[in-house]
């Protein structure tokens, strides 16, 4: 937790409307600077903001995204916490992009799952200082000692006094700041890690809640656009003059992404774009076949740049009685919110204005800014709900393009892509081969020894732009990787994400080697839920499982062995033993797979509950144990879980995108199929009890499963799965 | 042509073949409903027609023309929500919410047909409506619930009927085997 000097923490403000707000300023990538900034000036760079307002409800204005993962519920259980309200009297606004709003990674933006973590301590003392204010405002005008006083339900009470906080923000915010305001102790907690209510419910059921793709701005036209076969492909010839005559159309025109159709109404420029023919040039990845691809990376035997160099596994491996050795695979895998990328942008001459599901405003100010030539600082960005997220959002290549579109019909375009452009415009999970060895000598783990071949995510990220926004500024290519870095606070550039996950592992191996070697082609990648952990969980996870059964233990028990005793890692792993009665027999035709993964500061243990039925792999139960610090939200931790898990089920049983001669073949939900009703497991969730400061929970879910459930079909079948998705190994089983 | 909207009439002028989804969205202004795939895939744009659910984006908006449509829109009365919604506010169902409109309408017509689904019915009637975010669990137990809140009792009337021999789902994909894990199995 990153804490301001006490005098640069706080100061308070009447602001017009006779609200009491308290301006907080969070941590974050570029915390350091804020304290360096306050220490030497004492001024407060805010980056948050909690009112007080004259009816007694409380505004919070955030600078971080609601994806679905629940942080306006946790924001709001926070502030309400410490003002003793009702959560429901809480209203949480998204913030527009400004630098000042800038924390994780010096960017606006909403990832990593850090956004309780960056705001427990601060949003906490912001409201408590409210409250302190509110109870100094009311004791003055009653002449009472302030510590006589106390609050509930949005009063200050005192004897028979009793004043409600609307009718004090005026005084209150006359107060001085406390220096040192007083937080709740847990015990006397009332909603932090007691409330079960979502503040987002009630507009996602009847229809109100507004996304990105129903904004609605006047004069507004709509705009649609027809992308190549390949990636990065240029059209050569439009012929359009037939769609140019319908009813609503505005204008078709080619640009360096595709062909745009604009029209009065969507429905009129998607009628329009089936009259328009287009012939294409060859496109960025052009010959692409991941099939080549991860035969090539499943062989390669070159070096790789070292990660881990622990001890000597070259020796512990040339001496091991029994060696065990895998390729652990993984393929491109697009995240597939179920809003569609979109985006609406208004440009009015050298400034812009933009509303978006994003996850970094900050992104999209430089990218809608480099796209028609403006200063990145006059563009102004209204962050909208968004259907999804899962790290797409943080790649607004869709948002430079609606800004070209904008710019030249001279009026504000929405812009709403077809599912196929969602699927086939890349940024996908990176593909994968994970090459590990491992020595087993007399029951014990000696030594192992892993190389992550893998598209990487930073060395590709100026091109990752680029790729789709051809010219961009080098000043914007260095920003993107320099955020990167910081998101894993490494110098070294090639090896982000690669083995994200092994570095640091809890696994005392003792002789350990860890090494990456980097692939790069012009399809971009990008961060997807849980980015590398999602692989090298998976293979981390099915190694342990094979050198357990190679050293023939208990797959727990070694794990216990090799993890640190009386450790986070042990606690989750006796928690889930007994969740998940292991050890004992599983019923009839029932594999059970265990596995566990540390990432986000979170543990998560997990075992899947698995049988085959009709040659298909079905997950019947999945039971979960989370170490997350302390839940603000506990139920909010156990739907992350849920849904991480059924996230990572759908990538570990069924999904891949696949290239044939650069073109993707997968374009919808039928050929990129996410699990179903009637395939999701019994879940249940055990958020273990703790003192500790939140950390991470909306990616820490999903790295454990791909793994539980392959080590499930070998407790099963015999059958090693070692690369995903599982059931095309599964299917294809022996073919090899 | 005339297009009847949760009780109220809407003169639309667009072409026969547009889809209903659009019409709704950007003619009547409903935006409730949601776009997903376009290709009857994900369940996001259902809507009822002669309270039947009906993927809206591949539904030409000329052949419900004067047919009672209702919209997510539609459901609550007044300031009362339907039963269902209810439920799945009570069971923190949604988590960004954009399927939700779907899913909840798919449930009101599945909670029409059977009152006291079954799980195996639940996955009959659910499983043409994705969730990417992993709503599931969720899902089955506000479905439940919404049926014991419909029927009049509290949610610890909420016992599922025994789960029903399975049929196939109304999806493409693989088989099907019951939901229900064997709970009197020797563990």
């Amino acid at each position: 937790m990153i804490e301001l000097s006490r005098r640069g923490f706080l100061h308070g403000a009447l602001v017009g409307g006779g609200a009491l707000t308290l301006a907080v300023s969070c941590g974050g990538a570029s915390g350091g600077t804020r304290i360096r900034h306050a220490e030497a000036t004492g001024e407060l760079v805010a980056n948050m903001y909690v009112s007080v307002m004259p009816d007694g409800r409380i505004s919070l204005v955030v600078n971080k995204a609601e994806i679905g993962q629940g942080v306006t519920t946790g924001y709001a259980t926070l502030a309400a916490e410490e003002l003793s309200v009702p959560i429901d009297r809480v209203d949480v606004h998204y913030a527009d992009s400004h630098p000042e709003l800038r924390t994780s990674f010096n960017m606006q933006i909403t990832g990593g799952s850090t956004s309780t973590k960056e705001a427990f301590g601060s949003l906490r003392r912001a409201a408590a200082s409210a409250r302190e204010m509110l109870v100094a405002a009311a004791a003055a005008g009653w002449n009472v000692p302030a510590r006589e006083c106390r609050v509930e339900d949005g009063h200050v009470l005192h004897g028979a006094n009793k004043a409600a906080y609307g009718e004090l923000t005026k005084r209150a915010a006359r107060e001085p700041v406390p220096a040192r305001p007083r937080l709740k102790p847990a015990k006397e907690f009332t909603l932090i890690g007691k409330t079960d209510r979502r503040v987002d419910a009630r507009a996602k059921v009847d229809g109100t809640a507004q996304f990105g793709i129903d904004v609605r701005v006047p004069d507004m036209v709509h705009a649609y656009v027809i992308h190549g076969p390949v990636f990065g492909a240029r059209p050569d010839q439009v012929t359009a003059e037939a769609a140019r005559g319908r009813p609503g159309v505005i204008d078709v025109f080619p640009f360096r992404w595709g062909v745009a159709v604009v029209a009065e109404k969507y429905w009129q420029a998607l009628a329009a774009s089936r009259d328009v023919a287009v012939t294409w040039g060859k496109g960025d990845v052009a010959g692409l076949d991941t099939a080549a691809m991860q035969q090539a990376m499943r062989a390669y035997d070159g070096g790789g740049t070292s990660m881990v160099d622990e001890g000597n596994a070259g020796k512990a491996l040339s001496r091991a009685q029994t060696k065990v050795g895998g390729v652990y695979e993984a393929p491109y895998v697009a995240h597939a919110t179920l809003e569609p990328q979109n985006c609406t942008v208004r440009v009015a001459g050298k400034t812009a204005e933009v509303w978006a599901p994003t996850q970094s405003p900050t992104l999209v100010q430089a990218v809608v800014a480099d796209a028609i030539g403006i200063k990145s600082d006059d563009v102004l960005v209204h962050t909208t709900l968004s259907g999804g997220g899962f790290g797409r959002r943080a790649v607004p290549d869709v948002c430079g393009q609606a800004a070209v579109i904008a710019k030249r019909v001279k009026r504000p375009v929405k812009l709403v892509w077809s599912r196929e452009s969602d699927m086939t415009q890349g940024f996908y999970r990176p593909i994968y081969a994970i090459q590990a060895a491992g020595a087993v000598d007399d029951g014990r783990v000696t030594g192992a020894r892993l190389h992550c071949i893998s598209q990487s995510i930073a060395l590709s990220s100026p091109d990752m732009l680029g790729a789709a926004l051809p010219g961009i500024p080098g000043g914007l290519k260095s920003m993107f990787v320099d955020s990167l870095l910081a998101m894993f606070s490494t110098n070294t550039m090639g090896d982000l994400f690669a083995a994200e996950g092994l570095q640091g592992t809890p696994y005392r191996f003792r002789n350990l080697e860890v090494t990456a070697s980097p692939v790069q082609t012009k399809l971009p990648v990008g961060t997807w839920r849980s980015v590398g952990n999602s692989v090298t969980g998976f293979a981390m996870e099915s190694f342990i499982d094979e050198l357990a059964h190679a050293a023939k233990r208990d797959p727990l028990e070694l794990r216990r062995q090799l993890l640190t005793p009386d450790s986070r890692q042990t606690r989750v792993l006796d928690a889930l033993a007994q969740l998940s009665k292991w050890g004992t027999p599983p019923p009839q035709g029932i594999g059970r797979g265990l596995a566990r993964h540390f990432s986000f500061e979170t543990e998560v243990g997990e075992v899947a509950e698995v049988e085959i039925v009709g040659g298909r792999i079905k997950v019947r139960r999945v039971y979960c144990v989370v170490d997350c610090g302390l839940a603000v939200n506990p139920d909010v931790v156990r739907a992350q879980m849920e849904g991480g898990i059924i996230f990572g089920l759908s990538a570990a049983l069924d999904q891949e995108i696949t290239l044939v001669d650069g073109v993707v073949q997968q374009r919808n939900y039928d050929t990129f199929p996410v699990l179903r009703m009637f395939e999701a497991p019994e879940i249940i969730v055990q958020v273990l009890a703790s003192d500790r400061d939140p950390t991470g929970v909306g990616e820490p879910g999903l790295p454990p499963i791909a793994a539980a459930v392959a080590n499930a079909v070998f407790a099963l079948t015999g059958e090693r799965l070692r690369r995903m998705p599982l059931q095309r190994a599964w299917n294809e089983r022996g073919a090899k | 042509m005339k297009l009847v909207v949760n009780g109220k009439s809407f003169e639309v002028a667009v072409p026969t073949d547009t889809p209903l989804l659009w019409v709704l969205r950007e003619e009547v202004g409903l935006t409730g409903t949601k776009f997903g795939c376009g290709k009857a895939l994900c369940g996001a744009c259902t809507v009822h027609v002669d309270g039947q659910p009906r993927r809206s984006c591949v539904t030409a908006v000329g052949d419900v023309a004067d047919r009672p449509i209702t919209t997510i829109e539609g459901l609550a009365t007044e300031a009362v929500l339907h039963p269902v919604q209810a439920a799945w506010i009570e069971e923190n169902v949604p988590q960004c919410g954009y399927c939700q409109a779907g899913q909840i309408m798919s449930a009101v017509a599945l909670l029409r047909a059977k009152p006291r689904p079954s799980d195996a019915e639940i996955d009959d009637a659910m499983s043409a409506n994705l969730c990417r975010c992993g709503t599931y669990p969720r899902i089955r137990r506000a479905v439940h619930r919404a049926a014991a809140l419909l029927n009049g009792a509290g949610p610890e009337g909420a016992t599922p009927a025994a789960p029903a021999t399975p049929a196939a789902p109304a999806t493409p994909v693989t088989p099907v085997t019951p939901a229900t894990p064997a709970m009197g199995a020797k563990p």
